[in-house]
Parts: structure tokens; C-alpha cells; sequence
């Protein structure tokens, strides 16, 4: 380095710190570690109180050349003033700005310098890092706005950026700050945001790196916060609104009023978000205070910001607008961030066929439309899913018996009398979830809410172990008809406390005596053991006596310490396998077990099922076990159940004598050579498979032989016609024998089914009187599967409605991926059976069939009713980057129909189809369907499980 | 700014036959040229020899006189037997061997300013190991992230390289990719176009051509089935697959079987490339994993339209889709392959069109843009 210093640095970093002689060496020790050397660092120091000017003034002496110390005469409060101040000595042609707690990557400097002098650009963005201390997980900020290298123009090529409002992630030009005249606001909170804002509109040219630049050191619970993490508070809000009114006078000044829209969306999705989140749990006048705070400012944003910002936040703030606390708290108690339990509280309603998020502020246009959430599926998604959150009210004592007592909302009064709910309160040990104890809960449906309350004994019912058992959760677990859900609890101060049950551990009342409630950091009601009594608090001060000397609290953090990493370890990926391939899959194999898997776990449904219940119908002795994905819901009650990749379920796969799937069991589990795998599978191929896709046929040899390998794991393969031994089984290299016995699942296509189950599905899905069913079932397009919104019908439902609702049912089938809701409107004429899990019945209960790509086609078909084709986007799907094994439009027993119109019109003339087609039809059941004879189940059976000649 | 420095290239072998060594000494030449004092330094002797001349204007350095042993993946018990651990010391003993030889040149150097270039992730553990204290540490990764991240040296990357002061993909692309994958030291360096042809083809002869190893990842078996849709269309073109490799026998096999004449299509190894180059109209590149493929550089050089699969980003680097250089289709997707080649295959403006606009575009890379680029780098990491 050279001694005096006759050219400037290329960057200052400026690095503000207010009482914080802890960490702000770290912070210039990671600009002094920068790999570009050409670097000055400037600390200002906000008139700190603590150590911090002695620390800074011994790294200025160490590194004189480098680092300069300025200290505030007086303390300003806020960020500006002392980045000003550094701002105003800097030597640097380029400035970056630094935080005391944070640090900057090794390589910032050099990654923005190199950028900004390619770029000609006047600030550069890079990656920003947000670092949990306490646990040191890491999440990018704004990721997707640092996805490349790229350079804009100006703030309107990607307006975008205003959602990133933070000033220390980026580098200035020098002379940018200085022909800007770009300063940060000195008496407010949020300066970054004004400043931010300034230097998007001011900018020549605005580059992007996704280069790591900056750590953001995050403290949950630290008793120092930083100054802006104090959100909850009046002046925040109040000093956010004056700075965003200053940001919205910036753009106007600069002419960019269009991009103002952009900002009100930001506004209402962070800003107004993180200043209201847990509202409900403050005192309500200071919960009125905040929203009559924000309220005035929210009725000049255009109405447009609240349709198109993101739903929750929109409702949100659109009852800000409204000035309906009550309404606002509800809103983020059910977007609530984690660790928050988030739930959902309000009382839905139903208004003219859609659902709304309570029944207020409907009489307003706007209202109606940023509260319609019927997107959201409360009216028929799963209920676990809902996030219905249930209060308690009241705890009463009688003498040794316990009386809670609560309510929860009723989601679209979906909870019905006839449904028979039931429900359990639900004590679990919150670490290890190993100890649960349960007891049965009272309900009273009401079509608004449901009251629930539980009596009991918690002596005798609450056995916890003591010591070691030191918490439990409580939660509330309903069942509806088939559905489950589990509610966590909700209560006030007041009744949380007075939530005292007393118990007996195991390990005596010297270890505690009671479960006293709480409130867990997610929010939620929990219990933990205390001591009540003498015997308790002398044997409880006893153990934390021991526990407080040095040794015995770091033997109690190393045990907990050796638990936690043990549970971690037990449950990861490689834990399992080598469990799986040393111990599982050497013991011996279970004559007769038979695990049965059906779309990956999704479902008891398809060729498995049917292959169980001949089994069960031929009185085979055999140990059925069924794997489910998610919840045991609807699985058979008289099979063994396991979680898919569950403990449980390895250890089936390892010992058992048969395998039986239809997709494929994780790709990972070696098949041992005395298992039997018989591999259904689950439709003929139109689109292109296996290593005829081009997915696959790209893949590395690493990844081609790994998919080999699962696919050879098959011993027998069953087919429906020899259009699946050319394209199917070529296309996927199938090794196994082929059995030319047809799909089980299609035996009931051919016989006819069980009359008295089909009736009980039709009940079920409400269709009692004698109007025409159609089954719609579209196969998936991969957008559909994360969207939001899920399957969007190709097709006007309305018309449909209009044009057929009296006379015909229409059955929505979504693909298992893909989500979808039904507005309640349809409900006279339109039913959505994505929960039902077998969709073999519902083609025999309909009598006709609309699909478009799906492997349906090919099942439907054996029914020899109507078919047609609704392909809007079939030289898209279709076209050269997927491909198909045969043209459908020649060979489809049905038209092909591309807009809704020509569909509606098809389905006008389903009579005419049933006999224009019916040539057609044969023809396709003979080329796509000659083994599917109605005997593939039984094939099946006898093949491998009659008794008298099993194998082996 | 010519400021001359020392600069030591470190490679898997010096004398390896493939597209590598070849860069190793084509920069070692340019740089070379322009007073830069030059080491090559290889790690161990080559698998598959190839002679690149003997008058060579720079040192070269064999660390190992004998191939090291290789490292296998150990699972179950066989992790426990002593002798591998045994082993596993005495290759710890020659790798120390090896970087302590890496040292002693190292120490050679004359001045300051000096840059060391990991040029191989493999060859880039001795550099990561050896004492480099005020030089300059360059790691490269001569693939695409992609390629890298489905390959056991993805971890070595991010373990090796991760202490070097930059790390070097072959596209912006690929780098920005290395840095959502959380490497903040990450840059981009293309590789310079060395080729200038003698002769320029007419495009009118009736033959794709394509010059590559006969191995899975450069995707003869897809180029094959393409072959086996346009071929017959086209019973006067031919296809002319030049090349030798471990898969030769099984792709001859896969020929026969699509009832094509194997004969004709494989023509075995050819060092006249001139002459296949400028004898073709078409180049097909089907690979499925490539870096910044020099095969499509040279055929933009003869003005060559090429079809080739999007497998990395520095295809697309190179090959402006229907715009210069060729059709650009999607990974694995042959039935577009084969509509690309047939396409054209029919079309002689096309060819023209796409061929001389490549032409053009490849230029950006000539061998002087190239190392004024890396003196820019060097300068970069002094400051």
C-alpha cells in the first residue's frame, strides 16, 4: 500500500453505529477484509453513550490511512444525520453505507466497483442476506429482484425496485449524490425509503448483480433493537406516512405519476403490513389509534392499488380505509408471518354465489370486490387447510373436574348437524410429540360458529413425565364427515392464566404439580409444568438449584443440545436410507405383507385399490398396508396405515413380500430381490414417456441410470392393449414382465360397479334428482400447479350454467396437482369432486365425459358413452417440444373443441355424439383397451396371491 | 498497461487429448505473446496422450511422475477396513508431494503482480493447498453451473474455490448462477476463438457434419434418431459424425437398428478439420452438456449454421436463435432437432443468412479481446 495517498479510494464505505461497542468492529473488520484494497472507511458515531467511541478510536489508530472516526456533537436519533455526516467527508468516487450490527461481504466492494464501472451506471444493487442470529438460518431479500446481471435504464424498465427500499445494500456514484443533491432525511424514521426512492428516480442508469453484498444481522428478541424494528408503535406509522406522502411528491416531481401505482402496491403489501401485524393482541384503543393513524393517508391511494396488490394484504388495507380495526386484526391473525400460528377468526359469508370475508362493507363496490375470497377455497378445500383457529373463553373449576369452554367460526357453514362432527381437546408434548393424552370434546354447531367445551379430570387424565417433559401443546382435532382438522387455541390474557390444571408426573410432585397455560411465541395457548404446592416448589427449587450451577446447566444444555441434534439426525434423508439398506432391508422378509401406494400416497384409489379389495373379496389371508402422503382420511380402516417415508414405512417396504403402486415408491429405496413389485402404473400414453420425453432424454448419464434403476426395480408390469407395449413400457425401458391382463381399476368400467356405493357417491355429491351428469377432467399444464388460483376453466361456466344448469350436473375434476375452487354460485348445477378420491366412480356415474390430453380418455372410453375433446391450447401442448405417440384429432372418439363456444355447442349435441362416435369408440377401445376385459383384478389375484399355489 | 507478469497455469495434464488442454495452450501462447512470463503445469501424466509440439514458447511441469491414485466412494463397512485408510494416508503423502512441487515453482516467480489459474476444479485442490500468499488465485470452471451441479465436482467448487479471489465461469449466466448458489467471488471469462479458415464452405454441399467424442453427454444417440426421421426424407444428404469414444460400438449398434448405414455416418477421428468443416453445410451439436462449446465457435468461424440443444448458457452466447449462428432447441426435445436440420436442410437462404451473421457475431471473441479482457481482470483483482 502506498503511504500518503495521492489518488482517491474508489470506495468509501460509511458506517453509522449508536451504542453498540459490541459489534461495530466486526462491521469495519469486514470493510478492512474487503478484497478490493482501495477502500476508506468513515464511522459516525451517533453520540453514543456506551463504549463505542474508545472501540472505533482504537481501529482509527490501528488503521490510520483507512479508517476516520467521526462522532455527532449530539445524539440525532435516526440514521440520516450520520450518514450525511460521513457522506459529506467522503473521499471516495463510489459510496456504500454500513450498519454497526451488519457486515459486507468479502467481495461486495470489488463485485459493485467492476459492475458500476462496466455499467456506466449511477447505483448498483446487490444481494442483501437477512441472517436469524439466534439460529443463523439465512434468507435472500427481495430474491427476485437479484436474479442476474442486468443494467436498466431507468427505474421504469423495472419499477419493481421500489419494493427495495433499503440504502445499504447498493453503491452510489460519488458525483450521483452529489449532482442529485441526495440526502437522507435527518429527523424521521425511515430516511432509506425517501432516499431510496430519490435515487431510483435520479438515476441515469441502474445496475443489478445477484452477488451476495450485505449481511442483515436480525435479532428476535434482542433488548437493544434496532431503531426501526420497534414497529407497533404510533410514531412509526405516522413517520412512515409522512415519508411515503414525501415519496409520492418525489414522483410527481419527477414526472413519473405512473409509477405511483407500483408504489401503493408496495405500500399496502410491506409497509402497512409490517406496521399492523399482530394487531389483535394490543389493548383495542391502541388497535384503533394505529388504523385511524394510517386511515387518512390509505383514502387518497387509487382504488386500483387495492385490486391489484396481493388479497390479504388488500383486505387488509382496504379495511384500514374502512376504519374497521376489528375487521384489520382478523386479517393478519390469518396471514400472520411465523413463527405465528396463523388462524382464521372470522365468520365468512356467502353473498349471491361467492364467499366474502365477513359480512361488512358489501354494500360498497369495492368492498365486494377486494373481500371476495372465494379464490381462497374455504368453501371447498380441505378443512385442514383453512386455518380455522379456535378460542377458548372460559376455564371453570368444580371440585377435581375442569370445564373449558370455546368457539370457532363455521366456514361457510360447512360444519353441519347431519355431518356428525366430533372432536377432542389434545394434549402433546411439544418437543418430542412422544406423550399425548386426549379427551373427548362436546360440540354445538350453530350455522355461524361452533361451540365446543371438554370436562375432565386432569389428574387423572394429564400424566406427563416430569423434568423432561417440561411443555405441551393443546389443540382442538375435529371430524366432519370423513374430513379431519386440527384448531389450535386461542385465549385472552385473563383466561390463559387461569388455565391451572393440576397434574401428577410420573417422576412424583417433587418435579411439579401443575400445567399452567401460556402463550406460546406463535401465539397460541400451550401448558408448561409448574410447581404449585410445597413438596413441589422445594423439589422444583432443588432441581433448578442443581441446574444453576455452572455444571449442571451446561450438562442440562449438552443433554438438550445431544436430544435435539439426535431428533434432527434421526429424521434426515440419509439417516433413513441407511437404515433402510442395513437394518430394514436385512431382516427377514413378512410372508403376506403387501404394501399398497396409489399416486405417490395421494390417494386410495386406482389399480391398487382394486387389486386390495379382490383380495379382501376373495378371502385371501394376507397384511394389507396402506401408505398415505398426508392425512389417513379415507384410507381403509382395516389395513395397517403409514405415513409415506415415515419410519414406519420403510420398514414395510424393507420386510415386505409384495410391492404394489402405480406410479413408483420414492426412487431412493433399493427393492430387496425376495420383494414381488408389481408396478400397474396409472394410464396409457398419448403424450411422450420415459426417455422418449425430452426432459429425461436430456438428462446425464448419472440421472438416466438412476431413473433406470427404479424403473428396473419392476418385476411385473401390466399393460391394457399392445399401444402400451410400443409406447409406454419402449418408452420407459421396462424390464419387467408384462402382463397383458388390463388395469384392475377399469374392471368396474367393464362389469358395471357396486349400485349401492355409486348411490352413496351420488348422495354424497348432492345429485338426487334425475338431470344428466358430465364428468370434466382435465389433465394438469405445469403452470397450473403453483398458481394461486389452480385450474382456471378453459371454458365460460356461466353459459354453461345458463345454457344447461336445469338438465345437467357438471362434475369438476381437477388433476390430483392442481388446486381449484368452486364460487358457491354453481352450486345447483356444478360440483367440485377434487376430494374424492377415486375418480373410477365418478366416470360411472356420468354420462358423458369432456377431457382434453388425459389418460382419462382411454378409461372413459370402455363406458362407450359420449366423449369430447376441449383442447384450446392443443399446438401449444401438443406442439414439437413435447409430442405425442399418435394425432388426436384423427384418432379421438369424440370432437375436438377449441373455443368455448364450439363447446357448448358440443355438449347441446351429446345425443348425436353418442351416435356419430360409436364407431369410433370401438375402434378405440380396440386399439387403447383389448386386454381390459374386466378380469384384470382377479388375473392378478390368481396370478400371485391364490392360495394353494403361492410361491415360494 | 502492459505490465508483464507471472503467470502460472495449473491443469489436469498437459498432454490430455480434449477441448481443455487445447485452451491450456492457446492462453498460454496469447499470453505468452504478450510478455507474460508463462508456467504450465500439469498434475499428473495424460490418460489419453496427444502431442501439442515440443517447441512449446512457455515451460511446462508434470507434478506427479505417475498418475495419482483415484479416490472411490466408500459405503457400509468397507469404510472401516484399515487398508484404506492406509491408502488414503499414502495418497494424502504424494498429494503433499505434489503441492510442495506446486511450491517450488510457484516461488519462481519474479515479481510481483503474479496470478495462478486453477484451470480444472480437480487440478484446483494443489492450488487451494499450495502456498500462494500475494499472488493472485484464479479458480475456472470450463462447464456450464448446470453440468457442474450434476457432477460430484459441484461440492469441490464450492469447497476449493471458495477462498480463491475469483472464480471464473465460461458465461455471465453461468456466474450469476454461482452466485445464487451463494459464491460471491464469481466472474465471467469466454473463451477466445483460435480458429481462422483456410477455406470457406459453399454451403451448398449436402452434408451435416459434426466433430465430437463418442461419449453419453455429447448426445450422438439423439443426433442418431433425429438422423433417422430426416435422413430418409433426404436421401441425398448425408450425415458425417467424426470422432472416437467409448460409446462407438453402441452407437453403431443404434444406427443399424434405425436402418441407418453405420458405415457412412461414423467416419472415425480426423486432425483435418479445415477440410470437415469446410466441406459441410450444416453442424449439429447435440450435446447435453457443454460449457462454451469451441465446436460451435469454430463452425460460426466457417460461417457454418449450427443446430444444437439448449443445454447451457453458453450456447445461447454464442447462437442468436433464427437470428446469427444457428437454431437453438430445446434440451433433449429430437423431434425439434430433427425439424431444425430439416429446415435447414431446405433452406439455402437460411443457411447463408444464419451462417454469415455468425460469422460476424463470433468476432466478439478473437484471441485479443479476449486477453485484453484478462489483463483487465488482473488489474481489477491488484486494485
Amino acid at each position: 500500500m502506498t503511504s500518503s495517498q495521492p489518488r482517491p479510494p474508489d470506495v468509501t464505505v460509511v458506517v453509522i453505529v449508536y451504542n453498540d461497542a459490541g459489534r461495530v468492529a466486526t462491521a469495519v473488520q469486514s470493510v478492512l477484509d474487503q478484497s478490493l484494497r482501495s477502500h476508506e472507511i468513515i464511522v459516525v458515531d451517533d453520540h453514543s453513550t456506551d463504549g463505542t467511541p474508545a472501540v472505533v478510536e482504537r481501529l482509527a489508530a490501528e488503521h490510520p490511512d483507512v479508517v476516520k472516526f467521526i462522532r455527532l456533537p449530539a445524539n440525532s436519533g435516526h440514521c440520516g444525520a450520520p450518514r450525511n455526516a460521513g457522506v459529506a467527508v467522503a473521499r471516495g468516487r463510489f459510496i456504500m453505507f454500513l450498519d454497526s450490527d451488519d457486515v459486507l461481504d468479502p467481495h461486495a466492494c470489488r463485485n459493485m466497483v467492476a459492475m458500476a464501472e462496466q455499467s456506466e451506471a449511477d447505483m448498483v444493487i446487490g444481494r442483501c442476506v437477512r441472517r436469524d442470529v439466534a439460529t443463523g438460518k439465512e434468507t435472500s431479500w427481495m430474491p427476485w429482484l437479484v436474479q442476474s446481471k442486468v443494467v436498466y435504464e431507468s427505474l421504469r424498465d423495472q419499477p419493481e425496485l421500489l419494493y427495495d427500499v433499503l440504502s445499504t445494500n447498493k453503491l452510489y456514484r460519488h458525483d450521483f449524490l452529489t449532482r442529485e443533491n441526495l440526502v437522507f432525511l435527518e429527523d424521521r424514521l425511515y430516511e432509506d425509503n425517501l432516499f431510496s426512492a430519490h435515487a431510483y428516480l435520479a438515476a441515469k442508469k441502474i445496475a443489478v448483480i445477484p452477488q451476495r453484498i450485505y449481511t442483515w444481522n436480525i435479532e428476535r428478541k434482542a433488548a437493544n433493537q434496532s431503531i426501526t424494528r420497534r414497529a407497533a408503535d404510533i410514531r412509526n406509522i405516522t413517520d412512515r406516512i409522512i415519508v411515503t406522502r414525501k415519496i409520492d411528491d418525489l414522483l410527481e416531481a419527477h414526472d413519473a405519476g405512473d409509477l405511483r401505482l407500483q408504489k401503493d402496491i408496495r405500500f399496502i403489501e410491506n409497509d402497512l403490513r409490517v406496521h399492523l401485524s399482530r394487531l389483535s393482541i394490543l389493548p383495542e384503543e391502541n388497535q384503533r389509534a394505529l388504523v385511524d393513524a394510517a386511515r387518512p393517508y390509505l383514502q387518497t391511494l387509487q382504488e386500483e392499488a387495492f385490486r391489484q396488490a396481493k388479497p390479504l394484504p388488500a383486505m387488509a388495507a382496504y379495511l384500514v380505509r374502512e376504519g374497521d380495526y376489528h375487521g384489520v386484526a382478523a386479517v393478519h391473525d390469518y396471514m400472520a408471518p411465523r413463527p405465528i400460528q396463523p388462524h382464521l377468526t372470522v365468520d365468512l359469508v356467502v353473498r349471491d354465489g361467492r364467499v366474502y370475508w365477513g359480512d361488512r362493507h358489501l354494500d360498497d363496490p369495492l368492498g365486494r370486490e377486494v373481500l371476495d375470497v372465494t379464490e381462497m377455497g374455504f368453501q371447498d378445500g380441505p378443512l385442514s387447510k383453512l386455518r380455522i383457529g379456535a378460542r377458548i373463553d372460559s376455564v371453570h373449576r368444580d371440585g377435581d373436574l375442569v370445564t373449558l369452554t370455546g368457539s370457532f367460526t363455521n366456514p361457510v357453514g360447512r360444519i353441519t348437524v347431519e355431518a356428525a362432527p366430533k372432536a377432542q381437546l389434545v394434549f402433546e408434548e411439544r418437543r418430542s410429540k412422544r406423550r399425548v393424552f386426549k379427551t373427548k370434546a362436546q360440540l354445538a354447531v350453530d350455522e355461524q360458529r361452533v361451540g365446543w367445551s371438554v370436562t375432565f379430570t386432569p389428574e387423572k387424565l394429564l400424566r406427563p413425565i416430569g423434568l423432561i417433559d417440561p411443555t405441551y401443546s393443546l389443540r382442538l382435532h375435529i371430524s366432519v364427515g370423513g374430513e379431519g382438522a386440527d384448531l389450535a387455541l386461542f385465549a385472552d390474557e385473563d383466561v390463559t392464566e387461569t388455565l391451572r390444571l393440576p397434574t401428577r408426573p410420573k417422576l412424583s410432585r417433587l418435579t411439579s404439580d401443575l400445567l399452567q397455560g401460556y402463550q406460546t411465541d406463535s401465539g397460541n395457548v400451550a401448558l408448561r409444568q409448574e410447581a404449585d404446592g410445597s413438596a413441589a416448589k422445594v423439589g422444583s427449587a432443588a432441581i433448578a438449584g442443581v441446574r444453576n450451577t455452572s455444571f449442571g446447566s451446561r450438562a442440562w444444555q449438552r443433554a438438550a443440545d445431544l436430544q435435539r441434534s439426535l431428533r434432527q439426525r434421526r429424521n434426515n434423508r440419509a439417516t433413513k436410507l441407511a437404515w433402510y439398506e442395513n437394518v430394514f432391508l436385512k431382516m427377514p422378509v413378512k410372508k403376506g405383507t403387501v404394501v399398497f401406494e396409489s399416486h405417490m400416497g395421494k390417494q386410495f384409489s386406482d389399480s391398487p385399490r382394486a387389486i386390495y379389495e379382490e383380495m379382501r373379496r376373495q378371502g385371501i389371508k394376507f397384511t394389507p398396508i396402506w401408505a398415505y402422503a398426508e392425512h389417513p382420511t379415507g384410507f381403509p380402516t382395516d389395513a395397517k396405515l403409514v405415513r409415506r417415508n415415515s419410519w414406519g414405512y420403510l420398514q414395510a417396504l424393507g420386510q415386505a413380500e409384495f410391492w404394489i403402486d402405480n406410479q413408483g415408491f420414492p426412487h431412493d429405496l433399493r427393492k430387496r430381490p425376495e420383494t414381488t413389485y408389481i408396478q400397474t402404473w396409472h394410464g396409457s400414453a398419448f403424450k411422450r414417456m420415459g426417455f422418449d420425453e425430452a426432459t429425461i432424454k436430456a438428462q446425464t448419464e448419472t440421472q438416466q441410470r438412476k431413473w433406470q434403476s427404479a424403473i428396473d426395480r419392476f418385476d411385473y408390469f401390466l399393460v391394457r392393449s399392445e399401444h402400451d407395449v410400443r409406447t409406454l413400457t419402449k418408452g420407459m425401458r421396462v424390464g419387467a414382465e408384462l402382463l397383458r391382463s388390463g388395469y384392475p381399476r377399469n374392471d368396474a368400467l367393464v362389469n358395471g360397479g357396486n349400485d349401492s356405493e355409486l348411490a352413496k357417491l351420488r348422495k354424497k355429491l348432492g345429485i338426487t334428482d334425475g338431470r344428466r351428469v358430465v364428468l370434466y377432467a382435465p389433465t394438469f399444464r405445469p403452470e397450473e400447479i403453483k398458481r394461486r388460483s389452480g385450474l382456471e376453466l378453459p371454458f365460460d361456466l356461466d353459459e354453461f350454467v345458463q345454457r344447461f344448469g336445469e338438465d345437467t350436473i357438471l362434475l369438476v375434476r381437477p388433476h390430483y396437482l392442481v388446486s381449484f375452487a368452486l364460487p358457491p354460485a354453481y352450486g345447483h348445477s356444478v360440483r367440485n369432486v377434487a376430494n374424492v378420491h377415486d375418480v373410477t366412480p365418478l366416470m360411472q356415474i356420468s354420462d358423458a365425459l369432456i377431457t382434453d390430453y388425459s389418460s382419462l380418455m382411454f378409461d372413459y372410453s370402455l363406458l362407450d358413452r359420449p366423449m369430447i375433446f376441449h383442447v384450446p391450447d392443443y399446438d401449444n401442448y401438443v406442439g414439437s417440444s413435447r409430442g405425442s405417440y399418435f394425432d388426436l384429432g384423427s384418432t379421438a372418439p369424440g370432437p375436438l373443441t377449441r373455443t368455448s363456444e364450439e363447446l357448448i355447442a358440443a355438449i347441446a349435441d351429446l345425443d348425436g355424439n353418442a351416435t356419430a362416435f360409436a364407431g369410433k369408440r370401438r375402434e378405440f377401445v380396440a386399439e387403447f383397451g383389448e386386454y381390459d376385459t374386466g378380469q384384470a383384478a382377479k388375473a392378478v389375484v390368481d396370478r400371485f396371491f391364490r392360495t394353494g399355489d403361492r410361491r415360494g | 498497461m502492459a505490465e508483464h507478469r507471472d503467470v502460472f497455469i495449473i491443469c489436469n495434464s498437459i498432454n490430455e487429448l480434449g477441448g481443455l488442454t487445447q485452451w491450456v495452450h492457446d492462453i498460454s501462447r496469447l499470453f505468452t505473446a504478450r510478455g507474460h512470463r508463462v508456467r504450465l503445469i500439469g498434475v499428473e501424466p495424460a490418460t489419453d496422450y496427444r502431442d501439442f509440439g515440443s517447441d512449446l514458447p512457455y515451460p511446462t511441469f508434470t507434478l506427479h511422475p505417475e498418475q495419482l491414485p483415484r479416490r472411490r466412494k466408500v459405503t457400509g463397512t468397507a469404510a472401516l477396513n484399515p487398508g484404506r485408510a492406509l491408502q488414503a494416508r499414502k495418497r494424502q503423502q504424494i498429494f503433499e508431494g505434489g503441492v510442495a512441487r506446486l511450491n517450488e515453482i510457484l516461488r519462481t516467480a519474479s515479481g510481483p503482480g503474479a496470478v495462478v489459474i486453477a484451470s480444472q476444479v480437480w487440478a484446483g485442490e494443489w492450488v487451494a493447498a499450495a502456498d500462494t500468499k500475494g499472488m493472485q488465485v484464479i479458480g475456472m470452471s470450463h462447464e456450464s453451473f448446470e453440468a457442474c451441479k450434476n457432477s460430484s465436482r459441484y461440492n469441490r467448487v464450492l469447497k476449493f474455490y471458495a477462498d480463491m479471489d475469483i472464480h471464473l465461469s465460461l458465461t455471465d449466466a453461468d456466474a450469476d448462477a454461482w452466485a445464487r448458489a451463494g459464491m460471491s467471488n464469481v466472474g465471467a471469462m469466454p473463451n477466445p476463438l483460435m480458429t481462422v479458415p483456410k477455406t470457406l464452405p459453399t454451403l451448398d454441399e449436402k452434408t451435416v457434419v459434426t466433430l465430437r467424442r463418442l461419449s453419453h453427454d455429447k448426445g450422438i444417440d439423439m443426433l442418431l434418431e433425429a438422423w433417422a426421421v430426416v435422413g430418409p426424407q433426404h436421401p441425398d444428404w448425408q450425415l458425417k459424425i467424426f470422432g472416437a469414444g467409448p460409446d462407438e460400438q453402441a452407437l453403431r449398434t443404434q444406427a443399424r437398428a434405425l436402418g441407418l448405414d453405420d458405415q457412412d455416418l461414423f467416419q472415425g477421428k480426423t486432425s483435418d478439420i479445415d477440410g470437415a468443416l469446410s466441406s459441410a453445410s450444416i453442424y449439429a451439436l447435440p450435446s447435453r452438456e457443454e460449457g462454451f462449446p469451441i465446436a460451435v465457435m469454430e463452425a460460426m468461424a466457417y460461417g457454418l449454421p449450427t443446430v444444437a440443444f439448449d443445454c447451457a448458457p453458453g450456447i445461447r452466447e454464442l447462437i442468436h436463435d433464427e437470428v446469427s449462428g444457428g437454431l437453438v432447441v430445446t434440451a433433449g426435445n429430437v423431434p425439434g432437432f430433427a425439424a431444425g436440420l430439416e429446415r435447414l436442410i431446405n433452406d439455402r437462404e437460411l443457411r447463408g443468412r444464419l451462417g454469415s451473421a455468425g460469422r460476424e457475431s463470433v468476432q466478439r471473441f478473437t484471441p485479443d479481446s479476449i486477453v485484453d479482457r484478462w489483463e483487465s481482470l488482473f488489474a481489477l483483482l491488484d486494485r
